[in-house]
């Protein structure tokens, strides 16, 4: 029973996480990445860069804000690699409906001769 | 911690009192919910895949009417429920934290300000709404706000226009701008050469169609998300309740967990829907276009 107990407690430490400061930290990055979103949306990128660099960096930022979220709020990064398969298969497919789909969309002519 | 489901000859047997009698243990037990709960998650990410989809399609067809569109979505309110739902994720993730720990009192009061802050991210959503129901922007015919020409209260924001059908209206000068300055610069798509003109003139009825495709995705997005939002204060309701009841402890906490990892994907959801709607045309006013 005793042996059973300290395993008790290593699972316990196990589900601590980051604790509060490392939610606090996750929560920071979470709101300046929202701010960060909101300003750089003002300035003209497109202009700046190339067509569609506001929709890229609007884009990476909700990318990198979801990845935080998932590792640290939803605990994926302490789960078993089970769990890691699920939530990357997801995303795996969403990918492929997407990339599918624009490959006959973007290939589609406007419906009008010549055009 | 004396278990309560073995008999007396398997007292000897460590049993929390949280352990389904199927499982060997916690551990195993807490794996399966999770991998059911991602399951279930993965489903949600389908779900609202087709209408990323559907946003992908148009939005590569017709860039400019959705820019011109998302100028008139309040970018500001869309920021602040952004910021509203990653401080209820916070909160959420903070129950977590205190239901390992077993503390009742922290996770209630916890709990409670998740409920406040969806019930604050639901009042915004109203307000933005309504805004839409007064300008003619619902693309239904119908749910728009009627308006006589003599009417005191018309809108004047965007000019005083007529709406005695209560019909999906569009009245928008810099989105015509933006979109005159894209077609001399040669950034229209050939879908939105033919989709915004006619006989080389701008067609303020064609635009309004595209524009329209941008507030149904808008509409049927956001309207999705505000039900997960719905559903997700019922799923607080019941954790407040059993959490009131003391039924968490570090032994057995995965209700919460799972409650959580819920929460956490609408709010993932909106971290994509912020940008991809409220901050589509913003730069095109901003800059010295």
């Amino acid at each position: 029973m005793a042996e059973q107990h300290n395993n008790h407690d290593e699972h316990h430490e196990h589900e601590e996480h980051i604790g509060i400061p490392g939610y606090l930290v996750v929560f920071g990055i979470l709101v300046v990445g929202t701010i960060i979103t909101y300003f750089v949306s003002l300035l003209d990128l497109d202009g700046m860069l190339f067509p569609g660099a506001n929709t890229l960096v609007a884009l990476l930022i909700a990318f990198f804000k979801m990845t935080v979220v998932v590792l640290y709020f939803m605990h994926v990064r302490w789960q078993s690699n089970l769990i890691w398969l699920s939530a990357v298969a997801g995303f795996f497919w969403m990918a492929i409906m997407f990339a599918y789909t624009m490959q006959d969309y973007l290939t589609r002519s406007t419906g009008v001769f010549g055009q | 911690m004396v278990n309560v489901n073995n008999m007396a000859t398997h007292e000897h047997d460590y049993h929390p009192p949280g352990l389904q009698h199927q499982f060997e243990d916690m551990k195993q037990q807490e794996e399966s919910v999770a991998l059911g709960m991602w399951a279930f998650l993965v489903q949600e990410i389908m779900f609202f895949g087709g209408l990323f989809t559907a946003y992908l399609v148009f939005r590569s067809r017709y860039p400019m009417a959705f820019a011109a569109g998302s100028n008139h979505l309040d970018a500001f309110l869309g920021g602040l429920n952004t910021l509203v739902l990653i401080v209820s994720s916070l909160t959420m993730a903070l129950t977590v934290y205190y239901a390992q720990k077993g503390k009742r009192m922290m996770q209630v009061w916890l709990i409670i300000l998740t409920m406040l802050f969806g019930t604050t991210f639901l009042v915004v959503k109203y307000f933005e709404y309504s805004d839409k129901y007064h300008h003619g922007l619902v693309p239904v015919t119908g749910l728009n706000k009627r308006t006589k020409a003599a009417d005191p209260n018309a809108p004047k924001t965007e000019g005083t226009y007529v709406n005695t059908r209560s019909e999906f209206q569009w009245h928008d000068e810099k989105g015509d701008k933006i979109i005159l300055e894209a077609r001399e610069k040669g950034y229209l798509t050939p879908h939105e050469e033919i989709g915004y003109f006619t006989n080389g003139e701008l067609d303020n009825n064609k635009v309004r169609d595209k524009v329209r495709i941008f507030f149904w995705i808008y509409f049927v997005m956001t309207g999705l998300h505000a039900l997960h939002m719905i559903v997700g204060l019922g799923i607080m309701m019941w954790l407040l309740w059993t959490a009131w009841r003391g039924a968490y402890s570090a032994d057995y906490y995965s209700p919460v967990e799972m409650s959580g990892l819920y929460w956490h994907f609408v709010d993932i959801v909106w971290i994509f829907l912020f940008p991809m709607l409220y901050l589509l045309g913003r730069h095109f006013l901003a800059g010295g276009h």
